[in-house]
C-alpha cells in the first residue's frame, strides 16, 4: 500500500470520526435542552399535587386522588420525580409516597427485578425497596450483598440499613471485605448501614472485630464507638494494644473513648507514650478527654510539656472537656513561675476556652 | 564550495535525516494520540459508572455520615487583599460537617491581614504551631475569630514561598485530612463532600485525592461562587479551557481508573495529614512541587509495603483563573515543564522499576516519552518539514500523512474529549460557547501548540543549563460580584514566589 493510499484512508477515518464527534455533541445538547423542556411540560400538571403530598399538606386528599389516578404512560414519566422525593421526606409523607408507588405496582415490580440480569435494574430495584423501607423485602435484598456488581452490593447494603434488618449485619461485613485489591463496599456505607440496624448487631460486630481484613476491623471499631456498643470494649482494648494497622488502633482508641470506662484510662494513657506514633498518641489524648475520667488528669497534665505541641494542645483541650478539675489543673500549669511548654499549652487552651465561654464565671483564661 | 554545492549537501542531509526519522516520528504521534484516546476511554468508563451511581450512591448522605473525616483547608496567601475575604467566606461556607480553614499569610505586604482581621474579628491566641514538618519562615503569630467558634485560623509568618507556607498550614492543621487551595480558586459548594468521599469509602487505604480544575475566566461569580459558567472571549483562554478538559479532567481520570495517577494538581488536592507528615511535606525547593509530592507519596508507600490508593475525582470542581497573556502563559509552561523534568529526573530510579508496579512500568515511562519529550519531537518534526519544503526535498504525501497523524488525529482526540464532557457534565450551556470550544479544537493546532512546545523546551533547557528557577511575574485578574472578572491587577515578583494562577 502506497503512502498516498494510507493518507487517503487516514484522512477518511479521522474526518468521519471528527464529524461523528461533532454530531454526538450537537445531538446530546439538543436532546438535553429539548428533553428537559418536554419533561417539565409533561410534569407541570402534577407538580403541585406531588409537592403537596411530599410536604404533608394534602389534608383533604386531593393530591392523593390525582396522583393515584394517573394513567400508566403518565406514571412512567412521573415515577422518577416520586422516587427523587422519597429520600428527602420522613413520616407520613414518606408513607404516602410509598403507598403511591405500591399502588402503581412499583414495589412488586422491584421485587421481581431483584433477580434481573441487568445490574442497573437490580440496583434500582434494591434502591426503591430501601427507600420505602419495606421490611418484607429484606430477605430478598440480602442475597444482593454478594452480587458480582459493586453498585448492586452498595445499594443492597444501603437498603438493608434503611430497612433496619439486623440479621443482615454479617452479610454487610462479609461484603465489606477487600476482594482483588478493591473494597467490597464503601466503608461509610457499611458503617451507616450497621448503625441503622440497632443493638442487635453486637454479635456480628464481635466477629468483625476479629476479622483478618483491616477494613472490616476498622469499620467495626468505628461502629462500636459511634453506636456505643460497650459489650465489645474488651476486643477494642485488644485491637488498641496489638493490631498491626495504625488506623485500626486509632479507631479502637476513639471507640474506647466513647464506650470505655475508668479501667481504660491506663491503656489509653500507655499509648500516649513517646514510643508510639504521633497519630496514636494524639488520638489517645483526645480519647482520654472523651472518657472524662478524673483518673486521666495526671496523664494529661504530664502531656502538656511534651515536645509534640499538637499532643500538648490536645491534652490541654481534653482537660478543659473533663471540666472544673481539669481546668483547675490547667490554670495551675499556666501560672507556673517559670513559663515553659506546659504553661504555653495551658495558656493556649485557656485562651480558646475563654473565647468559647467554657470557663464559666470564675474562669480566668490567659 | 559553491552555494549550489551547499544547497545540494543540505538536501542530502535533510533527506537522510527524514528517511531516518520519518517512520519513527509518525509512529510516535500515532502512539501518543492513541494513548490519549485510551485514557479518554478509561475516563469515559469512569464517568459512566459515576453517573450511573449518582442516583443511588447517597452522596447527600455522606454529609450526615459520621464516618466523614474532618478537613483542614489550607490557603497559602501572599498579597491577596483583593480576594481573601470573599475567598475565606466561601471556603467556610462549603457544605461539609467538619472543616476548618487555615490561612497562611506568607509575609504579605498589602492590607490582606487587616482585611481578614476586620472581616472576621480576629484576635491573637497563644497557640503554638506544631513542628511536625520542618519549615523555613518564622511564624509571627496566630489569630482566630473572637467567638472561638468559627473554624478559621490565620497564621502569619515571614515570607518563604508557597510550598513552605503550605507546610506551615499542614503543621497547623488539626484535622486528619488536609486540602490545599489557592486563595483565588473558587470551589463548588459540594467540593469537599465529593473529594473526601474516597477517604470515607476506603479510609485505611486512600491517601490522596485530586479534583478537577476548570478555567474561571469569563464565568459569573457572586460571593465567591460560580453561578454561571461562560466561556471567556480571549482565544488564548478558550484554548486553555480545552487543554484543561483534555489533560486534567479526562487524562487524570483515565490514569486514576488505570490505578497509576502520579500527578494531583497543587491547586486542588487532598491528602492524609499523617502521610504528608510522614514524607516530609512539600519540597520548598521544587518548582514542580505538586508532581514531586505525589511521586514521593508513591515511592514512600511502595517502599514501606503499604497498600494505598491515589484517586482522582471527576466531579468536584475548583475554578481558577488561567493566564490571559502570552507572557504569563509562557512563564507558566516553562515552569511546568521544568518541574516535570526535574521531578522525573529526581525519581529516575522508579523508571521501569517493577517494584513500583504500574507507576514505575507505565505511568512514569509515559510521562518521560509522551510528556517530557513530546515538545522536542514536535519541534524537530516541524523544523524538518519546513526545511524539507524550503529545499524542495519533502515527500508531500508523507508530509500530509504527518499532518493527519500529528494534528488531524489530535483534533479528533480533542473532539472526543469534548463530546464525553458534554455527555457527562455539560458545563457549558450556551450553544455559542460549545461552538467556540469546537472551533478551538482546530485552532489550537495553528500556532498555539507550536508556541507552547517551544516554551516547554525553554523551561527544560533552563534547568539543563542550571538557570535559577523563577516563578515569573503574574498579572492576574481578580473576581468581583458581577458578570465578568474585574481588571484589578495583582502582581508578584520572582523573589516573593507567590503563587501564580496555574494549577
Amino acid at each position: 500500500m502506497s503512502v498516498g493510499q494510507v493518507l487517503l484512508i487516514a484522512d477518511a477515518v479521522i474526518g468521519l470520526s471528527c464529524a461523528s464527534s461533532v454530531a454526538v455533541i450537537a445531538i446530546a445538547k439538543f436532546g438535553r435542552d429539548r428533553g428537559g423542556a418536554r419533561s417539565s411540560a409533561l410534569l407541570a400538571p402534577y407538580r403541585h399535587a406531588l409537592i403537596a403530598m411530599a410536604s404533608g399538606e394534602d389534608e383533604e386528599g386531593q393530591a392523593r386522588g390525582v396522583l393515584f389516578a394517573v394513567s400508566a404512560p403518565t406514571w412512567d414519566r412521573l415515577r422518577p420525580s416520586v422516587v427523587a422525593f422519597l429520600p428527602k421526606v420522613r413520616g407520613a409523607p414518606a408513607d404516602d409516597l410509598g403507598e403511591l408507588l405500591r399502588s402503581h405496582g412499583e414495589i412488586e415490580a422491584a421485587k421481581r427485578m431483584l433477580i434481573s440480569r441487568s445490574a442497573v435494574r437490580r440496583a434500582r430495584a434494591a434502591y426503591l425497596l430501601g427507600l420505602v423501607r419495606d421490611p418484607d423485602s429484606a430477605a430478598l435484598v440480602l442475597p444482593l450483598l454478594g452480587d458480582p456488581d459493586e453498585d448492586v452490593r452498595l445499594v443492597a447494603a444501603r437498603a438493608l440499613g434503611a430497612i433496619g434488618e439486623p440479621s443482615a449485619a454479617r452479610g454487610v461485613l462479609h461484603a465489606l471485605r477487600t476482594q482483588h485489591g478493591q473494597i467490597g463496599l464503601p466503608a461509610w456505607v457499611a458503617a451507616e448501614a450497621l448503625l441503622s440496624m440497632g443493638v442487635q448487631i453486637a454479635p456480628a460486630l464481635q466477629i468483625g472485630l476479629a476479622s483478618e481484613d483491616p477494613a472490616v476491623r476498622n469499620v467495626c471499631a468505628v461502629v462500636a464507638g459511634l453506636g456505643t456498643f460497650a459489650s465489645v470494649a474488651p476486643q477494642l482494648r485488644i485491637l488498641l494494644a496489638t493490631d498491626s494497622e495504625g488506623d485500626v488502633r486509632a479507631s479502637a482508641a476513639v471507640a474506647l473513648g466513647r464506650v470505655g470506662g475508668a479501667e481504660d484510662v491506663v491503656a489509653l494513657a500507655r499509648h500516649t507514650d513517646a514510643s508510639e506514633t504521633a497519630v496514636l498518641r494524639r488520638t489517645c489524648a483526645t480519647a482520654l478527654g472523651d472518657l472524662g475520667q478524673r483518673e486521666s488528669l495526671d496523664t494529661l497534665v504530664g502531656l502538656l510539656g511534651d515536645g509534640d505541641c499538637r499532643l500538648a494542645a490536645l491534652a490541654a483541650d481534653s482537660l478543659v472537656r473533663i471540666g472544673s478539675e481539669g481546668i483547675a489543673r490547667l490554670q495551675e500549669a499556666a501560672a507556673a513561675t517559670r513559663p515553659g511548654p506546659s504553661a504555653r499549652a495551658a495558656l493556649g487552651a485557656l485562651d480558646l476556652a475563654g473565647l468559647r465561654g467554657q470557663l464559666g464565671v470564675s474562669g480566668g483564661g490567659a | 564550495m559553491t552555494w549550489a554545492d551547499l544547497l545540494e549537501g543540505s538536501r542530502h542531509v535533510i533527506t537522510a535525516i527524514m528517511d531516518l526519522v520519518a517512520t519513527p516520528v509518525l509512529i510516535y504521534f500515532l502512539v501518543i494520540n492513541t494513548s490519549l484516546l485510551v485514557l479518554i476511554g478509561l475516563a469515559a468508563w469512569e464517568f459512566l459508572r459515576h453517573n450511573r451511581r449518582t442516583g443511588y450512591a447517597g452522596r447527600e448522605e455522606t454529609l450526615a455520615s459520621r464516618l466523614g473525616q474532618g478537613v483542614s483547608v489550607v490557603v497559602p496567601a501572599y498579597n491577596e487583599e483583593a480576594v481573601i475575604v470573599t475567598s475565606v467566606q466561601a471556603m467556610l461556607s462549603l457544605r461539609y460537617p467538619r472543616h476548618e480553614v487555615i490561612v497562611v499569610d506568607d509575609g504579605s505586604t498589602d492590607a490582606m491581614f487587616a482585611q481578614l482581621r476586620a472581616a472576621f474579628d480576629l484576635v491573637p491566641v497563644q497557640r503554638e504551631v506544631p513542628s511536625d514538618l520542618t519549615t523555613r519562615g518564622t511564624i509571627i503569630d496566630v489569630h482566630v475569630p473572637r467567638g472561638g467558634r468559627t473554624r478559621l485560623v490565620v497564621v502569619r509568618k515571614e515570607n518563604s514561598g508557597r510550598s513552605d507556607a503550605i507546610n506551615v498550614g499542614i503543621n497547623a492543621a488539626a484535622e486528619p485530612l488536609v486540602m490545599f487551595v489557592d486563595a483565588d480558586s473558587i470551589l463548588d459548594p459540594d467540593a469537599l463532600i465529593v473529594v473526601t468521599k474516597p477517604f470515607a469509602d476506603d479510609p485505611t487505604r486512600v491517601v490522596a485525592t485530586g479534583g478537577v480544575i476548570r478555567a474561571a475566566n469569563g464565568c459569573k461569580v457572586v460571593d465567591g461562587r460560580i453561578v454561571e459558567v461562560n466561556l471567556a472571549k480571549p482565544w488564548i483562554v478558550r484554548i486553555q479551557v480545552v487543554e484543561y478538559l483534555r489533560a486534567f479532567l479526562l487524562g487524570r481520570t483515565g490514569w486514576s481508573r488505570f490505578g497509576a495517577l502520579i500527578l494531583i494538581s497543587g491547586a486542588f488536592g487532598m491528602f492524609r495529614r499523617d502521610v504528608l507528615v510522614g514524607i516530609g511535606g512539600l519540597d520548598p525547593d521544587s518548582i514542580g512541587e505538586d508532581f514531586e509530592l505525589v511521586m514521593r507519596i508513591h515511592r514512600h508507600m511502595i517502599d514501606n509495603h503499604r497498600d494505598y490508593r491515589v484517586q482522582f475525582v471527576a466531579e468536584p470542581v475548583s475554578w481558577t483563573e488561567v493566564p490571559v497573556t502570552a507572557t504569563v502563559l509562557r512563564s507558566q509552561r516553562k515552569r511546568w515543564h521544568r518541574g516535570l523534568w526535574e521531578t522525573l529526573w529526581k525519581y529516575r530510579r522508579m523508571l521501569f522499576n517493577p517494584r513500583y508496579g504500574k507507576v514505575g512500568l507505565v505511568a512514569i515511562p509515559y510521562y518521560w516519552v509522551f510528556e517530557l519529550i513530546a515538545p522536542l519531537v514536535e519541534l524537530v518534526g516541524l523544523v524538518l518539514v519546513a526545511a524539507g519544503f524550503a529545499l524542495g526535498v519533502v515527500n508531500v504525501p508523507y508530509a500530509l500523512l504527518f499532518m493527519a497523524v500529528a494534528y488531524g488525529y489530535a483534533i479528533l482526540v480533542t473532539l472526543v474529549a469534548i463530546a464525553i464532557d458534554e455527555l457527562a457534565f455539560h458545563k457549558y450551556t450556551r450553544w455559542r460557547d460549545l461552538g467556540a470550544i469546537l472551533l478551538v479544537s482546530v485552532l489550537e493546532n495553528v500556532g498555539y501548540r507550536q508556541a507552547t512546545a517551544w516554551w516547554r523546551m525553554e523551561g527544560w533547557w533552563s534547568s539543563l543549563v542550571g538557570k535559577k528557577a523563577v516563578w515569573g511575574t503574574m498579572t492576574r485578574q481578580g473576581f468581583d460580584d458581577g458578570s465578568s472578572p474585574v481588571t484589578a491587577v495583582t502582581s508578584m515578583s520572582s523573589d516573593e514566589r507567590a503563587k501564580s494562577s496555574d494549577e
